[in-house]
């Protein structure tokens, strides 16, 4: 799980501005930090589905994402 | 807790005509049939024109799907039948996105649709009746802070909700008057205007509207409310404003930014599209366009296109402007890769359309070097446009809008600093606002004005052309003309004896952050500008024809000095980029390079400074490799063996963090900073407070995070703790090294300390695992030295910085860019500083702060993050920095010796520096340029008579003897 977030889903919300990190993976349970332009996006629920049905569909895995906004100290616009 | 504040309020008159404004703009389509056949595969593009897919096959999409995937680009395609009741009549064709969509109807490029337009015209372009094969591309477009268009922003995002397309037929009646409305409502809305005006019209727009019946469905009254508009509010000229504005059609496209550069190809298909089919509608549009890079990959992506633009180029519609191969950062390159963007830019627009530009056009980049106008003259360009320094300066109001900018060697262009922003959208606030900022308004002509969405490109909509036709109507609005670039500057500046002239730099008082971030760009971009410059060399002097292939290796390395690349202000793919782009380019640099049996000197004066020679048997290190510290005492541009000298008598005595050496006794502080540099030959002291002193500051500019350093940085400094204390580390016959570790709670910072035995540099490595957060690393020097003024290196020729903080143009320049060198000197001495990639220094009174790292999180959360190696060498020096050749030293310290079997027949030059030596790209001669860097004025003799060339290698006259003048660049042709 984490080698595909790192490999293969992280490397396409980079090419947005934004940033993910993986954290842990427990009980279906999938914890990842939302950093860069993801950290304030208004619409992040809808990313954090797609990379739900990205996992169903190349990892055969229901899980459910934790998302933990890490906003850096700079002005939001 | 959250609190709404409730206004109850009846409504006012002017908000009962928004309201009704809006339900107008919901009639503006007659007829709309919904395409529902529509089929889409996501995608995400991993080169130029190079796509992985999501999935092996289409699947459908309906209204209220998602579509779009993170970096996503998206095919959508659909075979459509007009139905018959549209055939014959006007279509349009439909599609409400926050995308950025290129269409393709029966294999003809047709349009585009992105945030800032939602239609396209398709009836002149199909035959209706045949059926209709769309094929769309999307590129997913998430920048959140470039979203112009707030009604766009419900369908923004990597991930969007589609909201159907459509093919449309336009009620024109409504459409005229919503841009009637739209431009009178954005006078009513301003305070730039007159409020006895603003009053008028809110009254008559009242008026107007109340003619619409919106309760009948056939919306009566339209053709009534827009006469009354027509005989009331354009007829009235009670109210007359004043000025003269050029609008100048233009899109400004990052080549790469928060999007990779394979995503511009596709921005500027896009952008050139949409603007084509406006000059199809209206024949008095007029649009520049910069950046010779995007017509080349308009060449050889989309031919066709390409084919159709030189058309409108030929008919005067659609302007080149901007010499510059792209819009490269104008702070960090050197002059001659200055030279080259020229070069290259301008081979390539005569290549295409036969001739050449006689401007720059660099709206958005970060202050000007002044070396520039040198360049610009020589490279057939008479005029220059940036807009930052007008709108973005956060200290000063820059002085002039229409001027004459004098350069370092006296070169002068003219310069136009329009007093707004290069993105507006052509409303008539804006353009009021840009003439009430016009300083130049007594001798300046008229001001510049740009309009059309950018950044990513996008340009001009109908709206803009709409609201820029109705100007003349309103008495209110300044004079307004539609132009071109060339033509608005040759009007209002050519000849103008009434321009102001600057003398000096064009600093930007902000970004001063990008002289720092990404430390591996800069340091890889002045190890290959020095590598293009030995790689030409040789090809010449071995007599190997490789132009084609360096031109090509060039325009790569060019492509990254881009001015959101080179400075750092980029999304971390961006960055992988341009690394894997230097790499290729370094790697195949070497191999032209090559290798020999003796050293070359490839500076045109005798090498003699103390040199680092790799060899692994030797016995000093740097940089972790091993090797000797040898003097090369090599002439000019001759080839030599080296052997290490022997020495073996004692040079040094290190005790107790004291050292004495042949030139100096040091006393260190544990941190390795210097206590105190007493100079034995000269018996000065040379400290004066802390030296040598690392500093990490909190870097939190708040908002433009990669961009920008606060005036007042220094308020917060962490501690920086000895990890081991200063120690003697190696030491041979030539060199010692001292070394210290020092840590912060989350970096290490290996400082190397090196004296030498035949030389009186000190050079200092580091060597940092960088693991901060919002943090600024400085190394500071305060000096024993007494001078209001600093020397500072351009690449071609030195600037002098005020040190004091008397008035706010000093103050706003508490960072400013340098390249090889800076030095502050008094008569009798100075110390000078080297480094091999820092561009930032701070000057105050007698200190420099060189800025080593930053570590900035937006737009690259991972930005200067890893470990890093550099140098810089402190050279306390006799008499001033000219005297004391720092040039020379500065020069041989950013030259590795490398070995090479060549012979050089030609003069040395001296005292001018050889800058480049290569081919001509005609192949004919060989083309020398010259620079003259010390400030001195002098002749050279030469035995043969040799050409006199421009910097695009026209010949322009023919000589034995060159006369040079202080910081002129010459470039010869033999």
């Amino acid at each position: 799980m984490e080698k595909y977030i790192n490999e293969i889903i992280s490397p396409k919300l980079q090419g947005d501005g934004g940033w993910i990190e993986y954290v842990s993976f427990e009980n279906g349970e999938l914890t990842l930090i939302f950093r860069g332009e993801c950290s304030k996006c208004l619409i992040l629920h809808r990313c954090i589905d797609w990379i739900e049905s990205e996992i169903k569909k190349n990892l055969k895995k229901e899980v459910k994402i934790k998302a933990i906004r890490k906003k850096p100290y700079f002005q939001d616009v | 807790m959250a609190h709404i504040k409730v206004v109850r309020r009846s409504m006012r008159p002017e908000e009962w005509t928004d309201l009704r404004f809006g339900w107008l703009k919901r009639h503006i389509y007659n007829e709309k049939w919904e395409i529902k056949n529509l089929q889409i595969r996501d995608a995400r593009q991993t080169d130029e024109m190079k796509f992985e897919y999501y999935s092996a096959d289409y699947r459908p999409l309906k209204q209220g799907d998602m579509y779009f995937t993170p970096d996503g680009t998206a095919f959508i395609k659909a075979d459509v039948d007009i139905p018959d009741n549209l055939k014959g009549k006007e279509l349009w064709f439909s599609l409400k996105t926050a995308a950025e969509i290129c269409v393709k109807v029966n294999g003809k490029y047709i349009g585009g649709v992105d945030p800032n337009r939602e239609r396209m015209l398709l009836s002149p372009y199909v035959n209706t009746n045949e059926t209709l094969h769309f094929d769309m591309m999307g590129y997913n477009r998430s920048k959140p802070d470039d979203e112009r268009n707030p009604e766009s922003l419900s369908v923004r995002g990597c991930r969007q909700i589609f909201e159907g397309a459509y093919i449309c037929t336009v009620n024109h009646a409504v459409q005229r008057l919503v841009y009637d409305f739209e431009l009178l409502l954005d006078i009513a809305k301003s305070e730039l205007f007159n409020e006895d005006y603003r009053a008028f019209l809110n009254k008559e727009l009242n008026n107007a509207m109340n003619f619409i019946n919106f309760e009948s469905d056939e919306l009566a009254g339209v053709d009534e409310a827009k006469k009354y508009i027509e005989d009331v509010i354009f007829a009235n000229d009670t109210y007359k404003g004043c000025g003269d504005v050029a609008l100048v059609a233009h899109s400004h496209l990052d080549i790469a930014y928060y999007w990779r550069r394979i995503h511009s190809v596709q921005k500027n298909l896009r952008t050139v599209l949409i603007q084509l089919r406006l000059m199809d509608r209206y024949p008095d549009f007029k649009y520049t366009h910069t950046q010779p890079y995007t017509y080349e990959t308009l060449e050889k992506y989309y031919p066709d296109v390409f084919e159709e633009l030189k058309v409108k180029v030929a008919n005067g519609q659609f302007e080149p402007v901007g010499a510059m191969y792209v819009e490269p950062d104008c702070n960090v390159p050197n002059a001659e890769s200055l030279i080259r963007q020229c070069l290259y830019g301008q081979k390539t627009y005569e290549r295409m359309f036969g001739k050449r530009v006689n401007n720059a056009w660099l709206p958005d980049v970060f202050g000007n070097s002044w070396v520039l106008p040198q360049i610009l003259k020589k490279s057939g360009v008479e005029y220059f446009v940036s807009n930052k320094m007008s709108t973005w300066n956060d200290t000063n109001r820059f002085p002039h809008n229409n001027f004459i900018w004098r350069g370092i060697d006296g070169s002068e262009v003219y310069a136009c600093v329009p007093p707004t922003h290069f993105i507006t959208w052509n409303m008539p606030s804006q353009i009021q606002e840009n003439w009430e900022a016009y300083i130049d308004k007594d001798s300046g002509g008229q001001t510049l004005n740009m309009f059309g969405y950018g950044d990513g490109g996008s340009g001009c909509t109908e709206e803009m052309i709409e609201m820029m036709n109705r100007f003349d109507k309103l008495a209110v609005m300044p004079k307004c003309t539609h132009t071109g670039g060339a033509e608005f500057l040759e009007k209002n500046l050519k000849n103008n004896k009434n321009l102001e002239v600057w003398d000096g730099e064009l600093y930007l008082e902000m970004h001063r952050g990008t002289f720092t971030t990404k430390s591996y760009i800069k340091r890889a971009n002045r190890r290959l500008e020095e590598k293009f410059r030995m790689a030409e060399m040789l090809c010449v002097l071995k007599n190997e024809n490789k132009t084609a292939e360096i031109t090509e290796l060039y325009k790569k390395f060019l492509i990254n000095q881009f001015h959101d690349i080179l400075p750092g202000s980029h999304i971390h793919p961006v960055y992988e980029d341009a690394m894997r782009d230097y790499s290729e380019i370094e790697q195949a640099l070497d191999k032209i390079i090559g290798t020999g049996t003796k050293y070359f000197n490839s500076l045109n004066f005798k090498r003699n400074a103390l040199t680092f020679v790799e060899n692994k048997n030797g016995t000093a290190t740097r940089y972790g490799k091993k090797g000797n510290w040898i003097v090369p005492d090599i002439p000019a541009l001759s080839g030599k063996n080296l052997r290490k000298t022997a020495y073996n008598g004692n040079w040094f005595d290190f005790d107790d963090n004291n050292l004495e050496t042949e030139y100096y006794k040091v006393k260190f502080n544990p941190d390795g900073s210097m206590a105190s540099l007493y100079d034995k030959e000269l018996s000065r002291e040379w400290t004066n407070g802390e030296f040598n002193k690392l500093k990490i500051f909190v870097d939190c500019p708040g908002n433009y995070d990669a961009w920008d350093i606060l005036p007042n940085y220094r308020e917060k400094e962490i501690k920086v703790k000895i990890a081991s204390p200063l120690t003697l580390v190696e030491s041979d016959s030539e060199s010692l090294t001292l070394g210290v570790t020092l840590v912060t709670e989350k970096s290490t910072w290996e400082m190397l300390i090196r004296f030498f035995r035949r030389s009186r540099g000190i050079e200092v490595e580091s060597n940092v695992d960088w693991n901060e957060k919002h943090k600024l690393a400085k190394v500071e020097f305060n000096c024993n030295v007494l001078t209001r003024k600093a020397l500072c290196d351009t690449s071609a020729g030195f600037i002098e910085r005020e040190t004091h903080r008397n008035t706010t143009w000093q103050q706003a320049r508490f960072e400013t860019c340098h390249h090889k060198w800076c030095d502050l000197s008094e008569s009798g001495g100075g110390v000078a500083l080297i480094n091999d990639g820092k561009y930032g220094v701070g000057l105050l009174d007698n200190s420099m702060s060189l800025s080593l790292l930053r570590a900035t999180e937006r737009p690259d959360v991972t930005s200067d993050i890893g470990k890093h190696s550099f140098l810089y060498m402190i050279v306390p020096h006799k008499n001033d920095a000219v005297s004391a050749d720092i040039n020379r030293l500065a020069l041989q310290y950013n030259t590795p010796l490398i070995k090479a079997d060549c012979e050089w027949s030609l003069p040395t030059f001296e005292p001018l520096y050889l800058q480049a030596i290569k081919k001509s790209e005609d192949g004919k001669m060989t083309v020398i340029r010259l620079c003259e860097q010390d400030g001195t004025r002098g002749t050279i003799k030469l035995p043969s008579k040799v050409k006199l060339l421009n910097m695009l290698e026209d010949i322009e006259g023919e000589t034995d003897i060159i006369e040079f003048k202080p910081f002129e660049i010459i470039t010869i042709g033999i």
